[in-house]
């Protein structure tokens, strides 16, 4: 697996996904949706899997020694390294926001606290279950997945903003820039984490399901 | 492994698509041969090597590697098995050493002197990208990859189409040098020429169904081809399998005891003729 992993470094990291993590920095402006900057790496994976395409990334995959599950399973995992790293990005950024702005609320959702972090777990979450089972059932037609994650993805940050300002617990517990509710955020952060996990689980399960019956066009 | 274990082995290989049927597909491939599988376009070829190689799903059939499954035992299957094909450039944009750095760390058995060996006889430069490279070039890099894992069957899947003759024949040789060094090759082509030079068993696929499976010498001396000024005598047409039309008149192709009983002047035709000629008359069925 860690020389599939390396592979996926070496030959299908695509530089756009780079410039997406970099976008972490949208969490500096003040009234952002942060939410919204985790989308720019989905997009990122979303480059890498066409890139793959025109490049014949499953041929020459298949063509190695591994199997169909262990490439799916990889290429997850390889999504999954990227979206880690915006979220820690993305916590590096909530400090940074915190220390330049003394913990100024956000108008425009969540304020820059550990609950973002969690947003980003359920964002990625989400994605990774939508998008991946769709492209593995049809490697060729990527957009269709990517568009039906991306309206899930979008539907959940515009209910996580208005989450802050309709539902008590997100707009008293979560949405707080000090230390109050800092108990329920680790909490949530938690939950949060628990459906990543649980969420890329199905999805590889379901994904590589689907490419074992896959006729690939060549 | 026993040594004259066949490389492949397909029984009854049927894959299913709406408007195409690949149908009861069976053959052994011989080790240390070229074995050339010929059809014209959209015959089953690619269907055929791409259900072999588990890249289609096959609807029915059974196929074994020396012996083994591919369900069963991919990672040793894979290791002992190179495809090339024509169509297909991997990473158009990645050095050539990089891809070849991500290759090596898969096997255990990579020749790094061999692979030095194929770069330099191939004129192919590390520091080159797939984009940079010829189609001629870009077979030949897939071909050192292959080799330098140690490949002892080598898959080729059309590697000829869309090369100058120069090519083709550097590839040829090549081709033959591979199965002098005990090399068994599957090798797909719609161009039979380059076949002539070089294979040594015909597998012949026509509208998805396996329609001779034969050596070289054999497959040819089945046949013989008329050159009738004019037009097709009486007596030839029920017994040509095939008519083709031409300047002067027409060319039939028969089978060679036909041929002979009918006493008239033939020549032994070449399997573009051979394939020419039964294609056309199944296309007018």
């Amino acid at each position: 697996m860690m020389r599939l992993l390396k592979k996926e470094f070496r030959l299908c990291m695509h530089p756009a996904a780079l410039i997406m993590l970099g976008l972490s920095a949208l969490v500096l402006i003040p009234n952002y949706p942060y939410a919204v900057s985790y989308f720019y790496t989905t997009l990122g994976i979303y480059f890498i899997c066409l890139d793959g395409r025109e490049n014949h990334d499953a041929a020459f995959t298949l063509s190695l020694p591994v199997s169909r599950r262990q490439a799916v399973r990889c290429r997850i995992l390889f999504a999954c390294c990227l979206e880690a790293a915006q979220m820690l990005l993305c916590g590096l950024m909530i400090l940074a926001n915190r220390a330049l702005y003394g913990g100024a609320p956000n108008q425009a959702g969540m304020d820059a606290n550990l609950a973002v972090v969690a947003q980003g777990m359920i964002l990625f979450g989400l994605f990774n279950l939508i998008f991946f089972p769709g492209w593995y059932k049809d490697i060729n037609k990527i957009g269709g997945a990517f568009l039906r994650a991306s309206a899930a993805v979008f539907f959940y940050i515009a209910l996580g903003v208005a989450a802050t300002y309709a539902v008590p617990f997100v707009r008293d517990a979560l949405d707080q820039p000090g230390t109050e509710g800092r108990g329920a955020r680790i909490a949530y952060t938690g939950g949060a984490l628990l459906f990543f996990l649980a969420a890329t689980a199905l999805s590889a399960r379901l994904s590589a399901r689907r490419f074992e019956k896959l006729d690939l066009q060549l | 492994m026993e040594k004259n274990e066949a490389p492949l082995t397909v029984r009854g290989l049927t894959k299913v698509y709406p408007s195409f049927r690949l149908d009861d597909v069976s053959f052994d491939l011989r080790p240390g041969a070229i074995t050339g599988l010929i059809g014209r376009n959209g015959a089953g070829k690619t269907t055929a090597l791409n259900s072999i190689l588990a890249f289609t799903r096959p609807d029915g059939g059974d196929i074994a590697f020396w012996g083994m499954r591919l369900a069963e035992q991919a990672a040793e299957i894979k290791r002992r098995i190179g495809f090339v094909s024509a169509g297909m450039t991997y990473y158009t944009r990645k050095k050539l050493k990089t891809i070849a750095a991500v290759a090596r760390s898969f096997y255990p058995g990579w020749d790094e002197d061999t692979y030095q060996t194929c770069m330099r006889r191939f004129g192919l430069e590390e520091g080159k990208t797939p984009s940079q490279l010829s189609n001629g070039m870009k077979i030949k890099f897939a071909l050192a990859l292959a080799l330098s894992h140690g490949a002892e069957l080598m898959i080729l899947d059309e590697p000829t189409s869309g090369l100058d003759p120069v090519s083709r024949e550097e590839l040829t040789e090549t081709f033959l040098a591979l199965r002098d060094a005990g090399k068994t090759i599957l090798f797909s082509t719609h161009i039979t020429s380059d076949l002539e030079k070089c294979a040594d068993h015909i597998l012949f696929i026509r509208a998805g169904r396996l329609t001779a499976n034969r050596p070289m010498e054999e497959f040819a001396a089945a046949y013989r081809l008329a050159e009738c000024q004019g037009g097709v005598p009486e007596s030839m047409r029920p017994l040509a399998l095939g008519l083709c039309r031409v300047r002067d008149g027409y060319t039939a192709l028969l089978n060679a005891a036909d041929a002979a009983a009918l006493g008239v002047e033939c020549r032994v035709p070449t399997l573009d003729e051979i394939m020419v000629h039964l294609d056309r008359e199944e296309a007018k069925a």
